[in-house]
């Protein structure tokens, strides 16, 4: 579903991604780690387009990312650091308002309303303006928003940062449901626990570079913190 | 897609309270200005209807008297006030409404209202047409300035894009949500402001429909224009603070700088003379022409010499008025020929300075322009030239026959009449139309810059 192949991109002199190649097939769940400024977010830009890469490709269900932007876009569902939202917009306008434009058509209250149940708003929260939000509480927006486009592949930039631990529990456990529903899903983290908890996959960056790739399932948690450490003090 | 976001855009103003707050200031403003320009056009049409009739009837009502001092007396005429004065006053309150019709001169305009008014007025009238020209943008900067700028601050705009939106939805999306913010606030406005003009006016129904359909077109464009250089300075700069202070100084330069530095460009351009010398060149080629025709007709050296025979004056009178006909034309049409190419130089400005060219297209729909004050002082002189010519023809058939006895000729009731009252039918809307052209081709052209400008911005930016 989401393919990168020798994808490169440079700013100026540095490699933000250096000849990168991973794929997430729908139904897996793929954790890039690694340092800040190792490449993780750019590889989530490429992906929706807004970068550009200087060699290789971004595919995602078989589309090149730079040649059907638009399309791919379409497909995928982005979830930021921290969901960005209207902060005089209630929860439910906000989604009222980003599901239309992700789907076309307007949807009934009554379904955004039940979709925001299922992430854990209900419908007191969900008709609170946005400015009153916890992170947490925007964050389940973003899930509800992709759920409503359908989306076949989710790209998350370090989604649970910041979080507290019921927050990001609840978080993490929406995301497994939507990979065993056959989403993709890539996303971004520096927590070790997290990736190991919900990743199928596990990938580490350094500078620009996957300088490993493995299934979460060959390590302990112990092995992955000994194995990343290694990875950054080289 | 485009009226999705374009609704949010609408219901976001309304929330963070710009659009009430704003919008409802000048809404204010523009109705205390359609409120007092329907009062002063109803006050101002009903005195220059009174006094048009008066006057006429103390011309007929002269006792009698030699039809030459008649002449003197001479009449006023009056300039009806347009029907749309009430949204654009124009150039009336500087140029004035009245024209001393008498023997001899021709006359311009006086009784200027802003030569009573303050020392605040000096800033412009207080007019629908003033608000909007001036304020409108202004209103549009405000609700628009953090358009994309705030999206790309708060991160919504990535998470827009991120939905497989193009930029140029996007973009179309703003405008029309911007479009009818402003609509919101005008549209109501602007079927008052139609109310207003049709109330109490005299003027055909079809011409003040079609008149306000322009004013209505010349307007869209300017605000349409507007929008778009707000959305383009919105996704071009890096912050909303940057984007409002540089829209805010694009305004100042482009509303209240460039008309003032338009009109003394303009004036240096093509230099108009002052009335003084308007007034010595006049009369130097006034006092030529005139001792030749005196020279060709009565063999005399100088005007109005003792030597002219008495049962030639009423002649000479005829002779001498046509010579000058002629040359009161050139100069007048010399004079006027340069305030107009001043005001096309304004017009042209009107690409860098919009509100240069709505300001000249709207006072050219709303009859309050140069080209209607012309055609109101050409009528008015050929009224003039009418009751000259019946007043030396008399002469000629009644008092030079008298000989020496040409000033004791008296005339009556009978002469007086055959002067017509004045009448004015001011030009066609069609004939409005045609004469502003040239600022409604500038601001087409202004549209279409501004939009492309907006579309380069926006596609500029990538998310990133």
């Amino acid at each position: 579903m989401l393919e990168a192949k020798n994808l490169t991109k440079r700013f100026g002199a540095t490699a933000a991604l250096d000849s990168i190649n991973l794929r997430v097939d729908p139904g897996e769940m793929y954790c890039l780690l690694g340092a800040n400024g190792a490449g993780k977010t750019t590889l989530i830009n490429v992906f929706l387009n807004f970068l550009v890469p200087d060699g290789g490709e971004a595919r995602i269900n078989g589309l090149d990312v730079t040649r059907h932007g638009i399309e791919t876009k379409r497909l995928v569902a982005y979830i930021p650091e921290q969901v960005m939202l209207y902060g005089v917009l209630t929860g439910l306008e906000n989604l009222s308002y980003f599901a239309e434009l992700a789907t076309g058509r307007k949807s009934p209250d009554d379904e955004l309303v039940a979709l925001l149940s299922d992430v854990g708003l209900d419908r007191t929260a969900s008709s609170r303006r946005v400015s009153t939000y916890s992170k947490g509480m925007r964050q389940k927006v973003g899930i509800a928003i992709a759920m409503a486009k359908k989306a076949r592949a989710l790209l998350l930039d370090e989604p649970t940062s910041g979080l507290d631990p019921k927050a990001a529990s609840e978080f993490s456990d929406l995301l497994r449901r939507a990979r065993e529903d056959g989403v993709a899903i890539l996303t971004t983290t520096h927590d070790l626990f997290h990736a190991k908890q919900t990743g199928t996959h596990i990938g580490i960056m350094k500078r620009g570079s996957l300088v490993a790739n493995f299934s979460s399932e060959t390590l302990s948690h112990t092995d992955l913190e000994a194995l990343y450490l290694q990875h950054m003090q080289a | 897609m485009v009226t999705t976001i374009a609704r949010k855009d609408l219901q976001l103003l309304f929330r963070d309270g710009r659009l009430p707050w704003a919008g409802g200031v000048v809404l204010v403003l523009l109705a205390t200005a359609l409120l007092v320009g329907w009062e002063r056009r109803a006050e101002i049409s009903t005195e220059r209807a009174a006094a048009q009739l008066l006057d006429y009837d103390d011309w007929v009502a002269q006792p009698e008297r030699h039809p030459h001092n008649a002449a003197h007396q001479g009449m006023h005429v009056f300039k009806p006030d347009p029907a749309l004065s009430v949204l654009d006053p124009g150039i009336d309150p500087y140029v004035g409404s009245t024209i001393w019709l008498r023997a001899h001169l021709q006359s311009e305009l006086t009784f200027m209202p802003a030569q009573d008014a303050t020392g605040l007025q000096r800033f412009g009238e207080l007019s629908p047409a003033w608000v909007l020209q001036i304020l409108g943008p202004l209103l549009v900067i405000v609700l628009g300035f953090d358009a994309f700028s705030s999206e790309r601050e708060l991160g919504t705009l990535r998470q827009t894009l991120s939905l497989g939106i193009t930029s140029r939805q996007l973009f179309l999306g703003k405008a029309l949500g911007q479009a009818m913010a402003v609509g919101v606030l005008l549209g109501p406005a602007a079927v008052i402001a139609a109310l207003a003009t049709f109330a109490g006016s005299g003027a055909a129904i079809g011409d003040i429909a079609a008149r306000l359909g322009w004013l209505f077109l010349g307007y869209s464009l300017y605000v349409a224009a507007a929008v778009f250089i707000v959305l383009a300075v919105s996704a071009i700069v890096r912050s909303s603070r940057l984007a409002l202070v540089a829209l805010l100084g694009i305004w100042i330069a482009t509303t209240l700088l460039a008309p003032r530095a338009a009109s003394d460009l303009s004036r240096v351009w093509y230099p108009s003379p002052t009335r003084l010398a308007f007034n010595a060149a006049l009369g130097a080629d006034m006092g030529h022409v005139a001792e030749e025709v005196w020279q060709e007709n009565f063999g005399l050296s100088t005007q109005w010499s003792p030597e002219l025979p008495l049962d030639k004056w009423g002649l000479a009178l005829q002779v001498d008025d046509h010579a000058g006909y002629g040359v009161m034309d050139r100069h007048f049409a010399e004079l006027w020929d340069t305030f107009a190419a001043q005001q096309r130089a304004q017009e042209w400005l009107g690409l860098v300075a919009p509100v240069l060219a709505v300001r000249a297209f709207s006072m050219g729909v709303a009859a309050t322009d140069f080209s209607h004050y012309r055609d109101f002082s050409l009528a008015a002189e050929r009224h003039r030239r009418v009751l000259q010519d019946v007043v030396s023809a008399d002469l000629v058939k009644n008092a030079d026959p008298r000989g020496t006895g040409h000033f004791d000729y008296r005339a009556g009731t009978d002469l007086w009449q055959h002067v017509p009252p004045f009448q004015y039918t001011p030009p066609s809307v069609a004939w409005a139309v045609g004469h502003t052209m040239r600022s409604f081709g500038v601001l087409l052209a202004t549209l279409l810059a501004s939009l492309a400008a907006a579309l380069f911005a926006v596609s500029a930016r990538r998310a990133a």
